[in-house]
């Protein structure tokens, strides 16, 4: 059987290359874009069995791929984590979970990201 | 002009609007913590970039509004024949992934020789090579990093520079500052048996040789799992600081230098590359990288790890923060010292180290 393969946008390329390993050091096959638009072309190149999404990125932010990919019946099944800047550490930013609950992501972590919840949402998602 | 194969790479990100620090102090007296982090840390000041070789010499990055305090604050703590210099106007150019491939990071040093750059401060991130530099120099260097490198996102300079410009929402949406009663880390992973290598050269201005030398140690197979460099004491020299392993093909993972010594045909490599230089080697180190505590949102994090090693008096060989990780070099038998007490300071998962060769 194939590996499930997890595609991570984020432009932070330190926060893409962690959560690269610890995916992959748990059997998953992981692709890697660095801004909304490239998230998007991977996504046409090879459809993912979940994407992992950052909010806060240059070109096109996580919230407008999420509504674009739940509005296409090609992609809107794809199962969509995004990592949030919000929560109690991070009282300065004015994203909401609403946004993300708007956007109908099957789940939102908070950054920073918490290697077990990560790595626990993405097998629930599969 | 020799055509080099351009290297097929992740991405470019360029940080504006920043203010460099570089400090210098002629004596080796443990200062880092208490003359250096600790006054940043109480004055809230957050760091975007921040490298350190014992010595001491450092680099420390902030926002321009912020770049006069940051001195400010040095020099009130400073030994009197310290060198200190505020370099405004400043900015931060990375390129990623490196994969610790040393003919990424050359590739990327002989760039910023080809576009005639001063640097300010090299540094490596688990993901990045990131490069202070003249905010005005921006444009040369990215116009001969794309003459290097091939990037996904970007045909052109000109469709990178034009896809700097987010939207205002974004700009206000964008600020998101860490503030936990202990810092998470996403990982922190050991690496033993590591080469530390060193240096000093008379200027950045040769630093083409030493981006031929790294473009060399890639055909031997070695790793990068590390690199510094900033200007040493008065601007007079310049400081190389830089870790090898051994490549293990397939994998993110670095494999120590178990079978065969490379150490003398690093140094062959670098006399051969740079005339003049007497690189010093010390070996056994360790490297420990904490990927991702979002340093550059959080004020005091660097002075809480400084202050952390410092408690258990281990000695910091090397330190570079820059996009959002931490990289250290300390002695090898104070690894398992400096991975408790880490363990014990920041939330986060920590690996166990790999076994040694012997062991």
């Amino acid at each position: 059987m194939s590996a499930k393969y997890i595609l991570i946008v984020d432009d932070d390329p330190d926060l893409v290359e962690t959560v690269s390993m610890m995916l992959e050091s748990k059997g998953f096959e992981v692709g890697k874009a660095y801004d909304g638009i490239e998230g998007e072309e991977a996504i046409k190149k090879r459809r993912p069995d979940v994407l992992i999404l950052d909010v806060m990125m240059p070109r096109k932010n996580g919230y407008e791929l999420c509504k674009e990919l739940k509005s296409n019946k090609w992609t809107k099944e794809i199962p969509v984590i995004l990592l949030t800047a919000v929560g109690e550490a991070v009282p300065t930013t004015s994203y909401t979970h609403a946004d993300g609950m708007s956007v109908e992501a099957e789940d939102f972590i908070p950054k920073p990201v918490d290697a077990a919840t990560l790595v626990e949402a993405v097998q629930r998602l599969l | 002009m020799e055509k080099f194969d351009r290297i097929k790479i992740g991405g470019l990100k360029v940080l504006e609007e920043g203010a460099c620090v570089e400090s210098s102090s002629p004596l080796e007296d443990n200062r880092l913590g208490p003359a250096v982090c600790a006054p940043l840390a109480q004055q809230r000041l957050n760091l975007s970039f921040f490298t350190h070789v014992a010595g001491d010499r450092e680099v420390l990055c902030t926002t321009s509004h912020n770049g006069e305090a940051a001195l400010t604050l040095l020099r009130s703590r400073a030994d009197p024949a310290a060198s200190l210099a505020l370099k405004p106007g400043t900015s931060i150019l990375a390129v990623y992934p490196h994969d610790k491939r040393p003919e990424v990071i050359g590739t990327f040093i002989r760039s910023l020789a080809r576009a005639r750059v001063v640097i300010h401060g090299l540094a490596s991130s688990p993901s990045a090579i990131s490069v202070v530099l003249s905010s005005s120099r921006i444009k040369p260097a990215v116009e001969q990093l794309f003459e290097h490198f091939t990037f996904p996102g970007f045909a052109s300079p000109e469709e990178f520079f034009s896809a700097q410009a987010p939207p205002k929402e974004y700009l206000e949406k964008v600020v998101a500052t860490y503030q936990e009663k202990v810092n998470k880390v996403y990982w922190i992973i050991p690496q033993s048996d590591l080469d530390l290598w060193g240096m000093s050269i008379a200027s950045s201005d040769i630093l083409a040789g030493f981006a031929d030398a790294l473009m060399e140690m890639g055909k031997l197979g070695l790793a990068i799992p590390f690199l510094v460099a900033l200007p040493g004491l008065g601007g007079q020299e310049f400081i190389l600081s830089f870790s090898t392993a051994r490549r293990q093909s397939g994998s993110h993972r670095l494999e120590a230098c178990a079978t065969g010594d490379q150490g003398s045909e690093v140094r062959r490599i670098l006399t051969s590359h740079l005339a003049d230089i007497r690189p010093m080697r010390l070996t056994p180190v360790a490297g420990i990288f904490l990927h991702g505590p979002h340093f550059g949102d959080r004020y005091g994090i660097a002075h809480t790890l400084v202050a952390a090693l410092a408690q258990a008096h281990i000695k910091l060989l090397a330190l570079s923060c820059t996009i959002s990780s931490i990289s250290l070099i300390i002695r090898q038998h104070e690894l398992a010292a400096a991975q408790v007490i880490l363990g014990n300071t920041f939330a986060a998962p920590v690996e166990s180290a790999p076994a040694t060769s012997g062991s």
